[in-house]
């Protein structure tokens, strides 16, 4: 499965990736539905999604023991979770997300190996990683997010 | 029954009975579209009504981030129409709402919520009195998901040319819709939609979203607006566009204060930013003096006041579009009332006291309340004669005298001015990109004439005629008007067949193009002094108008449009466009 990693001084804020994301997954347009958010006010803006941690937050709370890593991707259990959400609370960039009208978990799944959001950003903000490279790939990015690289 | 790509209802709001419903759009979308299609057709059973309205395409497609405002201009007495992008519009039809229609008047100053379902009018207490940059920052205060419409104290001061303000940077800011809703005692519409927007085909929307995007990247104006807000203002320059003053066509400085204004672009600007949906990026994130704001440069605002306000100062320019924006002014019309003003020795250009002397006019102080009331009425006081065109609104910020073509469109437009129709009319690049301009012409009425500014060929008003209509194909899909032009016709009658589910062809587009801009007439013949005419102005000094020719190319674009010599539809052209019942 690849990473997503985002250059996110690119980004125009046009919300694109939340379109996308929302109409192959639900056939809808609706930035709610979106497993891709794109936060910011009047300045910049940027998009935030899952980042498969390696010790995730929402696996290590999850009471039901929903979430599990299975094939690169974390994905949640619908039969076993209960939407008690604290999942979304202890995720550090936002990226569980309770839609209230199928009343159930979403988070990203990395369209099964072939995210649109990246392949429809018009900037190519979205970057697509594939598996191996991730590690060195990943810190760079952080470094260039924090400004200590070029 | 359910409707894809329209959300089916339009919320009708009246203040003075506090009472909200819904109507369908359904009644309304196969003759008028959506957008400025529909809003022009309430208008006409309802002329008191101020309508927002977003079209099919709002929020399914790039850059279909669109909504058209339309009332009566209370600077014309004509159509006030304007368009708006950002991220109101998309919200609204995320709500449930195609559009809203405000009747009525409130008793006290008043905002309207809108939270999918739940609609409410709320007191306005405390935010009346605040300017349109304040009103969004109280109102958005911990929930950035809400979008706002409102006014700043232009608008509540009934400023004839006061906008609506959606954001820091969107303005529906032409014919003075603002002073509509401030007489409405409107002081801010909230939006916060989580309903999302439901396309007849999914699968065909991805695959032709994907074409249109990539339609859109790969033309010249994704290219050119990469720096745009950079090369904005000397390019405005060469293209020969602006007027100095009140109406002068030199200013020995000119060359000077657009490299300048450039530098200055260069040096505070730490983003690039777009409407919903657009990959354009047509809006710069300028940073200045600790406050970042959006601008964007292609309507000419920021030039606007560098030419026409003889600004050398960048700096100083960049305050006097900041004050105009935050108190949700029409850049166009202010930079021309104070120009006028110039004139009568009331203030001096290029200085401070413009500033001060706009803030007269928002406040409606001493001489500020005749400014007010537009540069029409202005010269009327004065007796000194002023530069204006149909209705008395105040001229687009390029000068229409060496642009025939505009010129035009500025005496028959109906809805708003030049900027409703010509937006990168090839006339207007001529002067930089000859070839280019020529090659359009050729392409779309086998003649280079209609590429020269300075004709008064018929080709030229065949081609306004077929630019006019793509603004309101535009406008009435809720696509932005710089996108359309980009991406052949032919793919945005695709994009509407997957999201409505209806299929249409490139000759019903214009169909319906022709239908609504006869509406448009009929409206301002029937409800205002509808004169296609200029000020006299224009028609005299060094560089002038024909009015001779431009009689002729009048009459030619009336029988263009299937109206008589006076420019009154025909009953033949209704009952071919359907309009049978209004005749």
């Amino acid at each position: 499965m690849p990473y997503l990693i985002v250059h996110e001084e690119g980004c125009i804020g046009c919300h694109t990736c939340e379109m996308v994301c929302s109409l192959s997954h639900e056939g809808v347009i609706n930035p709610d539905l979106s497993r891709i958010h794109v936060l910011g006010y009047k300045g910049e803006k940027f998009p935030v999604m899952c980042l498969q941690c390696e010790d995730a937050p929402c696996e290590l709370v999850c009471p039901m023991e929903a979430i599990h890593m299975q094939n690169g991707v974390r994905m949640v259990d619908d039969e076993k979770c209960i939407r008690c959400k604290m999942c979304t609370l202890v995720c550090p960039v936002g990226g569980v997300l309770y839609d209230y009208i199928n009343n159930k978990m979403i988070r990203c799944d990395l369209c099964g190996g072939d995210p649109q959001c990246a392949k429809y950003c018009p900037m190519n903000v979205i970057e697509v990683v594939q598996d191996e490279k991730v590690p060195e790939a990943r810190k760079r990015g952080v470094r260039v997010l924090y400004g200590e690289a070029d | 029954m359910a409707m894809f790509g329209y959300t089916g209802r339009i919320l009708f709001v009246d203040l003075s009975s506090k009472t909200v419903k819904t109507e369908p759009t359904g009644k309304y979308a196969g003759d008028f579209l959506g957008g400025r299609g529909i809003a022009t057709r309430i208008l006409h059973e309802d002329p008191d009504a101020l309508i927002f309205m977003t079209g099919p395409l709002t929020s399914f497609v790039p850059s279909g981030s669109r909504m058209d405002v339309v009332a009566v201009s209370p600077v014309t007495g004509l159509i006030g129409g304007s368009s708006t992008g950002g991220e109101f519009p998309s919200a609204l039809k995320f709500a449930g709402y195609d559009g809203v229609v405000v009747t009525g008047k409130a008793e006290k100053p008043v905002y309207l919520r809108i939270e999918n379902e739940e609609v409410s009018i709320e007191s306005a207490d405390g935010i009346w009195g605040l300017s349109a940059f304040e009103t969004i920052d109280v109102l958005t205060r911990g929930h950035p998901d809400l979008k706002v419409a409102c006014i700043g104290r232009a608008g509540e001061n009934g400023v004839k040319f006061a906008g609506i303000s959606f954001s820091h940077r969107n303005l529906a800011s032409r014919g003075g819709l603002g002073a509509v809703m401030g007489a409405k005692k409107l002081k801010a519409i909230l939006v916060h939609g989580t309903r999302g927007a439901s396309p007849y085909n999914p699968l065909e929307l991805m695959s032709v979203f994907e074409e249109i995007q990539e339609s859109i990247t790969n033309s010249g104006e994704f290219l050119r607006f990469k720096n745009w807000h950079v090369d904005f203002v000397p390019v405005i320059l060469q293209l020969r566009m602006p007027y100095f003053g009140d109406y002068e066509r030199e200013w020995e400085k000119a060359e000077e204060a657009a490299m300048k204004a450039k530098k200055f672009f260069e040096e505070h600007t730490v983003g690039r930013a777009s409407c919903f949906s657009c990959p354009l990026r047509c809006w710069g994130i300028v940073s200045y003096r600790g406050e970042t704001l959006p601008i964007n440069l292609c309507q000419g605002t920021f030039p606007a006041v560098t030419f026409t306000l003889k600004v050398e100062d960048p700096e100083l320019a960049w305050r006097i579009y900041r004050k105009c924006q935050s108190e949700g002014l029409d850049m166009m019309a202010t930079v021309a009332v104070v120009a006028y003003a110039s004139r009568l020795g009331k203030v001096r250009l290029g200085s401070e006291e413009i500033l001060d002397f706009i803030e007269r006019i928002v406040k409606r102080e001493g001489e500020g309340d005749v400014f007010a009331e537009g540069v029409k009425k202005a010269s009327e006081h004065f007796g000194v004669p002023a530069v204006y065109v149909k209705g008395g609104m105040e001229s687009w910020s390029s000068d229409v005298r060496p642009f025939v073509g505009s010129a035009l469109i500025s005496a028959v437009a109906d809805s708003g001015g030049v900027n409703r129709a010509l937006y990168g009319f090839p006339e207007f690049y001529y002067y930089v990109k000859k070839e280019q301009a020529e090659k359009m012409a050729r392409m779309f009425v086998g003649d280079v004439e209609a590429a020269y500014p300075w004709s008064y060929s018929e080709s030229k008003v065949r081609f306004a005629v077929l630019w006019e209509n793509l603004h309101i194909i535009a406008d009435s899909l809720g696509v932005c008007v710089i996108a359309l032009l980009t991406t052949p016709l032919k793919l945005w009658a695709k994009a509407f067949k997957a999201v409505t589910g209806e299929g249409i062809t490139e000759d019903e587009f214009m169909r319906t193009a022709e239908r609504i801009r006869t509406l448009e007439r009929l409206f301002n013949l029937r409800h205002g002094d509808g004169r296609d005419d200029l000020s006299p102005r224009l028609f005299k000094g060094e560089v002038k108008l024909d009015r001779e020719k431009l009689e002729g190319m009048k009459r030619l674009y009336y029988s263009l449009r299937g109206w008589d010599e006076n420019g009154v539809p025909t009953r033949e052209t209704l009952e071919k466009l359907g309009l049978g019942d209004l005749a």
